[in-house]
């Protein structure tokens, strides 16, 4: 299971999920888009608009599903937790 | 970042989370929401703010990401709410949720909550006393462009666009339950969007006052 942690590092619900996350021992990487400069953030935006519709945070994907937001009852029910 | 013109500083680096409340909350007032009731929460949101107004001179959403495009950036300056009203009617409270409805009792049970509903949502206006007897005004809601109007006590919501060659017909002419095109006099019944000319009603909205709060409602369709 792959799972993608696109957040931002001003926003709490970004906290909440990544301490969730870290709390159930889930293998995650993390993208904190803010904090990228130049091209590299440009394209991460471009990313995440692609794949949530929109430019709101957090973005989660786990392997084909996406989830914006902190909804941690989807997290749960595509994590299996 | 602004190229020439000035950036029109409302704060600067003395700015303090209690500034930003004083100035936000009869804001927020008018636009039907308060603080969340979770105070620390709230804290926690205005400081990454202040963060963000530090780097950035201004006091950006920080749950949403700066396009670098001015015009979409100015659509995540805090408070938002105008520019969402329909979303966050029907997630009772703001994407981030520093800001929910002022009928929510616990904020903290919404932080969660990120489903957004479907169906019909009273999304809030303005204040009863924002618009006097016999007036007429615009609002956006989402997509919308909603004309609501006052006959005495009483209000209507229809669309704000003419049929004939689509002016807002908020910037007509009141004439008790009748509003006349500004720009070429159709005359629309603002009761339920009816005019004399075949086929060319426009559509209504229901509309509820709650408190002192003007509400339309849409549906949200998914
Ligand atoms: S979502 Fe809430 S915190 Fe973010 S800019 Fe809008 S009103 Fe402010
Ligand atoms: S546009 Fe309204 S009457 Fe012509």
């Amino acid at each position: 299971m792959s799972v993608m942690l696109y957040a931002l590092s001003t926003c709490p619900y970004c906290r909440m999920t990544r301490k969730y996350l870290e709390e159930n021992d889930v293998d995650f990487d993390l993208l904190e888009v803010d904090l990228l400069e130049g091209d590299e953030r440009t394209a991460a935006i471009a990313k995440v608009k692609e794949i949530s519709g929109g430019s709101s945070f957090p973005v989660i994907v786990i392997d084909d599903e996406t989830i914006v937001g902190f909804n941690k009852k989807r997290i749960k029910e595509l994590l299996g937790l | 970042m602004s190229k020439g013109k000035p950036v029109r500083r409302r704060f600067d680096e003395s700015t303090t989370t209690a500034d930003l409340r004083k100035y936000m909350a009869p804001f927020a007032d008018r636009l039907g929401y308060k603080f969340n009731t979770d105070d620390e929460f709230v804290e926690e949101v205005l400081a990454s703010e202040i963060e963000i107004l530090d780097a950035t001179g201004d006091v950006f959403c920080p749950c949403r990401v700066r396009t670098g495009d001015p015009k979409e950036d100015a659509k995540i300056v805090c408070p938002c709410i105008p520019f969402y009203r329909d979303q966050f009617a029907g997630l009772k409270k703001c994407w981030c949720g520093l800001f929910i409805l002022k009928e929510v009792e616990d904020g903290l049970e919404l932080l969660g909550v990120i489903e957004e509903p479907t169906g019909d949502i009273d999304v809030p206006v303005f204040r009863v006393a924002d618009l006097p007897d016999g007036q007429i005004r615009h609002v956006k809601v989402g997509k919308h462009d909603i004309a609501v109007a006052r006959v005495g006590d009483e209000f209507f919501a229809l669309s704000n666009v003419c049929r004939h060659a689509f002016a807002p017909l908020a910037e007509g002419f009141m004439d008790g339950y009748y509003v006349m095109c500004p720009w070429h006099g159709w005359r629309y019944d603002v009761r339920d969007g009816s005019t004399d000319h075949p086929g060319a009603n426009v559509k209504t909205h229901d509309i509820t006052v709650v408190a002192d709060e003007v509400r339309v409602r849409i549906s949200l369709g998914r």
